[in-house]
């Protein structure tokens, strides 16, 4: 079977070009580093493995997820490499097709997002290029599906041949050094010519993980010059020769072409994106017209028709069918009040979490989150963060565990447990229906801006506890802090639909699962007590946890046994709050529900539940992953504890301090 | 009669939400993956090359 | 060269002096990005504070840190 390896720098817009060659979906967007491992597919209707590799800049190694395309290539022998390159930025995106045209494998190089160098005004003569590379040359633009007849025929063809292969000639010094270190490779080692030939010259390049397997193999002719070749600056050299052939390459093949209408859309929209002084408030802007969407515009209404659905017609005629069917009292009680209320009533926000991540997908898509990442960049240096370390805390708002996943790509140890700690602060979605819920009783007309004050302070509190951890363990901001801003794209429903989708069935599945059995499990507490079964809840086990601690929580506000009680549930999976709710105070629908806590609630005692709601106890599943991430038990303990009291300590200032006001 | 059959299916109901309970500690002990329900690629790919294996 | 810059830019423009004094792996970036000494660099934005600077470079835009910069166009 024939194996094409996708390889190129990020965001070339190789994952598009991999989903539309393949039968498989791959996630897609518009920052670097969305592929951290490599991903198979098959390219539609033929025997041909396409490998999708991580987005490199070179075969040198930063990180650990561009590590992952050098010890591909050592221990993997593509029979062909596709080499995406963005046709713009072509002088760069050379530099690395020349690392892997000297790896020997056949190559074909695209050069994508065309239309965007058409737009300038320029071209490239194709057969020019294929000339000097010495490989084939296609032009696709992924996005409009451009090209990719000629280049799905290229690749079913498999490797043609195109003439002389590309061989850059480097300075005397260096070739005699290559000459040496790679006549003894291929006579000792039984290398081929030219993977001992590009061994040698990505090992004079300083290519750590190339060092590494020199180390490993004990290949000598290279090990016992590598202070020589340090000594020298060969690496510099190469640089330059490189860079050299490219330009004068470039020169030859550069056309005149009449510009198209060019619209500047990515200039236009980057005046206000990454203004100076405006940027952080449209950053605040672009999230707070997320939540209106999501709970004012959009997905409130959805949510309310959902909801009368499924309290009215479906519920009673549930009752019904189970009385017809002769079902006991306690049977219809555990289907009606505990089920159909608890898990739908948790199902009605769906349309709320779509909405948002339909957002999210669009920001991602749109190549937002790069300008995110630099106009933040300045806070973030103050806490002691990478700029680049808001991108796992974004992620966070998904769900905190794939937040702390996102985490393994920051390289130094102390940062990397940094940021898991400070994620479970991030909402996670989960979080969200008990929001609605309370926004809808006590805020109806600033809905939006509750939520939003939630998430920032959220956020707030996640770089503070950041800052002061960063004190207390002493860290050095030492990772790189370099941010590529990729021209916006014009949203794909298809692409939006499917982030949305890959994002919000996980909160599908868990309603027939974790949320399901939360429900029960307070169902159950809500309905026996110590005398068995009880008529009257406030005798049940649920009444008697919550009495028992509500003096405990008197101080924040909280004066009703059945929140205490949620919160306990709540730790299966954050969402169980609302279902617990829905369970406990015994209401049909949400109309019931805000109504019945509008008794027991001021909007000041309702925000500071929120606060706590928020920072309190990381569910199972994150608490887990914080255990395993960071290999103790110790620090899940730690991450439950301190957060149990910050949230608190949080909650009792919002609300003691906000008590002298109003 | 009727009363097995409804007492039946409130233990299975029941049990089954035992079940899942049990299920999520235990998964979320092994940490990582296994503890979340976002089925994003990663995770598809971890638990394809864990079935290889 | 091309003319085209995303945004019209208010400076003129300078030119890569040095590497120097920045670390291994920031310069092996700077680098993979297709910068050099001597390449044409047009300051597009700075933040306040001294906090990142925006970039045109050979027809991209690129976000670096403050110090970064200065020690591209020759400061200290």
């Amino acid at each position: 079977m024939t194996t094409v390896a996708l390889l190129g720098n990020p965001n070339t817009g190789k994952t598009t070009l991999f989903n539309e060659l393949t039968d498989k979906y791959a996630y897609v967007g518009n920052w670097t580093g969305v592929t951290v491992e490599k991903k198979m597919g098959k390219i539609k209707h033929s025997e041909i493995e396409v490998v999708d590799l991580p987005g490199v800049y070179s075969l040198s190694p930063i990180t650990k997820d561009e590590a992952v395309v050098t010890n591909y290539l050592l221990t993997n022998r593509p029979d062909l490499v596709l080499n995406v390159t963005n046709a713009s930025q072509l002088k760069r995106n050379l530099l690395l097709s020349i690392e892997v045209l000297e790896f020997g494998a056949p190559v074909i190089i695209a050069l994508n997002m065309i239309d965007d160098l058409k737009r300038t005004g320029h071209y490239y003569d194709f057969d020019t290029l294929t000339e000097q590379l010495g490989c084939q040359v296609k032009a696709t633009n992924a996005r409009n599906k451009e090209g990719l007849d000629d280049l799905r025929t290229a690749l079913l063809q498999g490797p043609q041949p195109t003439g002389k292969k590309l061989q850059l000639t480097y300075p005397f010094m260096i070739e005699q050094a290559i000459r040496q270190a790679s006549q003894q490779l291929v006579s000792d080692f039984d290398l081929t010519a030219d993977f001992a030939r590009w061994l040698t010259i990505q090992f004079i390049n300083q290519n750590k993980s190339i060092r590494a397997y020199a180390k490993h193999m004990q290949l000598t002719p290279l090990m016992s010059q590598a202070a020589y070749y340090d000594a020298q600056k060969f690496d510099d050299q190469i640089f330059q020769t490189r860079l050299t052939f490219i330009e004068q390459t470039l020169n030859q093949a550069s056309e005149n072409i009449a510009s198209t209408s060019h619209i500047q859309m990515t200039a236009k929209i980057d005046k206000w994106i990454t203004h100076p002084l405006l940027g952080l408030p449209v950053f605040v802007g672009i999230f707070f017209l997320m939540f209106k969407l999501s709970f004012d515009w959009v997905g409130t209404p959805m949510s309310d028709l959902l909801d009368g659905f499924l309290s009215g017609p479906v519920s009673t005629t549930a009752s019904h069918l189970l009385t017809a069917a002769g079902a006991i009292p306690i049977l219809r009680s555990l289907v009606v009040n505990g089920l159909i209320a608890g898990v739908g009533g948790v199902l009605v926000f769906i349309p709320q979490i779509f909405v948002l991540f339909a957002c999210i997908s669009l920001l991602e898509d749109s190549g937002y989150m790069a300008r995110a990442a630099l106009v933040t960049d300045r806070i973030m240096q103050m806490i002691g963060l990478n700029g680049k370390a808001f991108i796992p805390l974004i992620i966070g708002f998904g769900c905190n565990v794939t937040g702390i996943m996102a985490a393994r790509t920051i390289e130094q140890p102390k940062e990397r447990l940094i940021t898991t700690l400070i994620s479970p602060f991030m909402s996670c979605s989960a979080r969200l229906p008990i929001y609605s819920l309370f926004v809808a009783a006590f805020f109806p007309r600033n809905q939006a801006l509750i939520v939003l004050s939630i998430y920032f302070l959220g956020i707030a509190v996640a770089l503070g506890m950041a800052k002061i951890y960063q004190i207390l363990f002493n860290v050095k901001d030492s990772s790189v802090f370099i941010v590529e801003l990729p021209q916006y794209h014009l949203p794909r429903l298809d692409i939006i639909w499917r982030g949305t989708w890959d994002k919000g069935k996980g909160f599908i599945k868990k309603a027939g699962t974790i949320i399901f059995a939360g429900t029960v499990l307070i169902w159950l507490l809500s309905s026996f007590g110590t005398s068995g079964l009880v008529s009257d809840i406030d005798n049940s086990f649920a009444a008697m946890l919550g009495k028992g601690l509500l003096p405990l929580f008197a101080p924040l506000g909280i004066t009703t046994w059945q929140v205490i009680s949620a919160l306990f549930t709540g730790i299966l999976a954050k969402e169980v709050i609302s279902s617990s709710m829905m369970v406990m105070f015994h209401t049909a629908n949400q109309t019931g529900l805000i109504a019945m806590m509008a008794r027991y609630f001021t909007p000041l005692s309702a925000y500071a539940t929120l606060v706590f709601i928020l920072l309190y106890v990381p569910c199972f599943a994150t608490i887990g992953t914080i255990k395993s991430e960071t290999g103790s038990t110790k620090w899940a303990l730690y991450s439950v504890v301190s957060s149990l009291a910050i949230a608190y300590g949080l909650a009792l200032i919002i609300y003691q301090v906000g008590s002298l006001f109003i | 009669m009727a009363l097995f059959i409804n007492l039946l299916i409130i233990a299975l109901i029941i049990g089954a939400a035992g079940y899942q309970i049990y299920h999520v500690i235990q998964r979320a002990k092994r940490g990582k993956c296994a503890a979340c329900d976002y089925d994003c690629e990663a995770k598809k790919m971890m638990t394809k090359a864990q079935k290889q294996h | 060269m091309l003319s085209q810059t995303a945004i019209t830019p208010t400076t003129a423009p300078l030119h890569i002096q040095q590497f120097t004094g920045l670390d291994e792996q920031t310069v092996q970036r700077l680098h993979s990005l297709g910068l050099t000494v001597g390449s044409a660099l047009v300051p597009v934005r700075f933040y306040p504070f001294h906090g990142p600077v925006i970039i045109n470079v050979n027809q991209q835009q690129i976000g670096i840190r403050y110090t970064v910069f200065q020690t591209l166009i020759g400061g200290d």
